[in-house]
């Protein structure tokens, strides 16, 4: 099934931007993450078709799916 | 500090620090091992400090018996990574209530003026009326303990920040400074002065690379009395660091709290500047005068945009890993490092580039050397100069001051310049005066009196709680956008339980990355304190003192005559809503009604115990 993955900050580095690609039927997030290889520590905001999951969110054919670094200001 | 006890929260009478107290007036002196009152007295910085705030009737900033209290916290100067804090408190000229009276205010810097302070083997200096002359301060270890002389200052007179330290260095070695600039110097027109504090890569490249005391006219207040800088002068202390100490060290640099804030280079986040990239994707980045627009304007200042153009070097304080300064200096033709221009923390470069209509990373970099050679709060400054603009932008027929407008760098400039000088007090004392005196106080982005930070108050109605400005008095700011928490009951118990706990950090020496999701009460903080002092503490009795602290600051924000309508976000946010932000609306006249009626019920108890 086909996910629209958009990518954020440190994340898209040696990555992409945004892209539309394939998965297996009904992937949770946190299987899009192991796939590209997200570093944990970094790892903080996830958004489903612009609304805050979380990582064991399932999702389906056509979701929005951003990925967002941790944010810390000072 | 001498310890008498192991159990600090037991018998913290048993502890004792050293204070000095200066009468500027007659130039008296007094030395005392004060016993702590309680593990605030222990832990330091406003915990202390505040208790001695408390004890005074203060009308008016600028009088003789609003003291400026210099201190450290338990834990700076020692081995713990990032214990290097120093912290001014007083009563803020720029922070107010209503009724005209000033709120206890407290600034925390970093750089290695206060590692250098503690390692005189004093604790805290009081400075009491003020000096009929300009002078600074000399505070030397000695054989027989701390001592401190007040020096004429004339020389120093009309000197930046950067100049004023680096005169001063010529004439101290094993030394480092803070220092007012001419901001400080105009404090009758100027209420935002800042403390620079020098680091060992300021002193060593002659480069204006230090830290700042921003928040609450501190700077101001040391103008006021007269005294332009502080050296402290002292042998380093670097005792060897105890494996259990190694291991909380690690923990912070790899354990990841402090990832983000690390350099790209080495796996981190790249600092605080790359929040730009997280909140733009809410449209919830400031822009002109806080009211984003939904469109791509904020990305001009990414990194990866800067980065083409400029030179960017993550650097450090001294000893630190976290090494979280973003420094950006020209590019030259070759591609090699040019003259070092400014550093690209979050909350400086929104304020005076994005949030005035700056897009251009070398006019906002511009702005904040500026800013910082004058020695005046980049938050204060920034917010107020966005008022003005978003004043113009009102009253194109009648525009105030030099008639600026949003991105316009050098009308911008010539207003930075003014304010420094002390020639522009509509700026110089803040947006609260400034809009009253306009009589248009929606639009004026301040609570309480003293400018929010670079997050919009539509994603933190936390800031109404912050004893000392928005985010770093109250941890909320990530709340809605990191945590996506948009109920009652998670800003319940964001603001009365877990986010309060930041201010720990502002009592103990150590800068927020140490541990910025749990803050001091922890068992890392425990090793600590039993490593380097045989301390006995729990991480409970350590956030059980940093609450009592919290609202001892909030009970004195009512006693200084806030009533509670002045707890509030800008009118602008629920008059005229952003439908730019992409993020649920919690500022809304009924969510804010329901969540001041719940966080009052649970705090206003407890206030009555301060
Ligand atoms: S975290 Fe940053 S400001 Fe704090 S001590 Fe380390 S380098 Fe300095």
């Amino acid at each position: 099934m086909k996910i629209n993955v958009k990518l954020i900050g440190l994340f898209r580095t040696g990555r992409f931007k945004q892209e539309d690609r394939q998965y297996p039927n009904g992937p949770k997030v946190r299987d899009i993450i192991d796939v590209l290889q997200l570093p944990q520590q970094h790892f903080g905001i996830v958004l489903v078709n612009g609304v805050h999951a979380g990582t064991d969110t399932v999702l389906s054919e056509g979701d929005h799916l951003v990925l967002l670094p941790i944010v810390d200001g000072g | 500090m001498k310890f008498q006890t192991t159990d600090p929260a037991a018998n913290p009478s048993a502890i004792f620090y050293k204070c000095c107290t200066v009468d500027l007036r007659n130039g008296e002196m007094k030395f005392a091992d004060v016993p702590c009152r309680n593990l605030e007295d222990v832990l330091g910085g406003f915990g202390r400090s505040f208790q001695d705030l408390a004890k005074r009737k203060i009308e008016n900033a600028y009088c003789d018996q609003n003291p400026l209290i210099v201190n450290t916290g338990l834990l700076t100067g020692s081995s713990a990574m990032t214990g290097m804090r120093t912290y001014f408190s007083g009563y803020s000229p720029i922070k107010g209530s209503k009724v005209g009276l000033p709120a206890a205010m407290w600034s925390a810097g970093s750089g290695k003026f206060g590692a250098k302070f503690k390692w005189t083997g004093l604790d805290e200096l009081v400075f009491e009326n003020r000096s009929e002359q300009p002078i600074y301060v000399v505070i030397k270890e000695t054989e027989t303990g701390p001592q401190v002389e007040l020096k004429s200052a004339e020389h120093l007179l009309g000197l930046s920040t950067h100049e004023k330290i680096m005169a001063l260095q010529e004439k101290y070695d094993n030394a480092h400074f803070a220092a007012i600039g001419r901001a400080g110097e105009n404090w009758q027109n100027n209420y935002m002065g800042a403390v620079a504090l020098s680091t060992e890569n300021q002193l060593k490249s002659k480069e204006d690379k230090f830290r700042f005391a921003g928040r609450g006219g501190m700077g101001s207040l040391m103008g006021y009395k007269n005294i332009l800088a502080l050296v402290a002068q002292s042998s380093d202390k670097i005792s060897k660091v105890s494996e259990a100490v190694k291991k909380v060290n690690i923990n912070v640099i790899k354990g990841g709290g402090s990832a983000r804030i690390q350099p790209l280079s080495r796996g981190g986040g790249g600092g605080t500047w790359a929040a730009y990239e997280v909140l733009q994707e809410f449209h919830a980045v400031p822009v002109n005068n806080f009211r984003p627009q939904g469109n791509a304007i904020p990305e001009k200042l990414f990194r990866e945009n800067v980065e083409k153009e400029y030179d960017i070097k993550s650097e450090s304080c001294f000893r630190c890993g976290i090494t979280c300064h973003n420094n950006i200096s020209e590019k030259n033709a070759d591609g090699s490092k040019g003259e070092f221009l400014a550093k690209f923390d979050y909350e400086p470069l929104n304020l005076l580039s994005t949030n005035i209509g700056i897009h251009d990373a070398g006019q906002a970099a511009r702005l904040i050397q500026l800013g910082d050679n004058y020695g005046m709060d980049a938050i204060s400054l920034g917010v107020t100069i966005s008022y003005a603009l978003s004043y113009n932008e009102r009253h194109p027929e009648a525009p105030i001051l030099n008639g600026a407008t949003f991105g316009d760098y050098e009308k911008i400039r010539e207003l930075v310049i003014q304010t420094g000088e002390g020639e522009l007090p509509e700026i110089g004392r803040g947006s609260m005066r400034l809009s009253e005196s306009l009589d248009e106080t929606s639009y004026a982005y301040h609570v309480k009196g003293l400018e929010i930070a670079a997050y919009q108050p539509e994603t933190n109605p936390g800031y109404v709680w912050a004893i000392a400005g928005g985010h770093i008095s109250m941890g909320t700011y990530g709340l809605l956008t990191r945590e996506g928490k948009s109920d009652l009951e998670s800003w319940v118990k964001g603001i009365t339980e877990d986010k309060l706990h930041i201010v720990g950090f502002d009592m103990i020496g150590l800068c927020k990355f140490f541990d910025i999701t749990k803050g001091i009460g922890t068992q890392m903080v425990v090793d600590c304190l039993k490593s380097e002092f045989d301390l006995e503490v729990s991480a409970e009795d350590i956030r059980a003192a940093v609450r009592r602290a919290f609202l001892r600051g909030l009970a004195l924000e009512l006693r200084q005559g806030y009533s509670k309508a002045e707890f509030s976000l800008p009118a602008e946010v629920s008059e005229n809503p952003n439908r730019n932000i992409k993020l649920p609306n919690i500022t809304s006249p009924e969510f804010f009604e329901k969540l001041q009626k719940r966080v009052w019920e649970i705090f206003e108890p407890e206030l009555e115990d301060q």
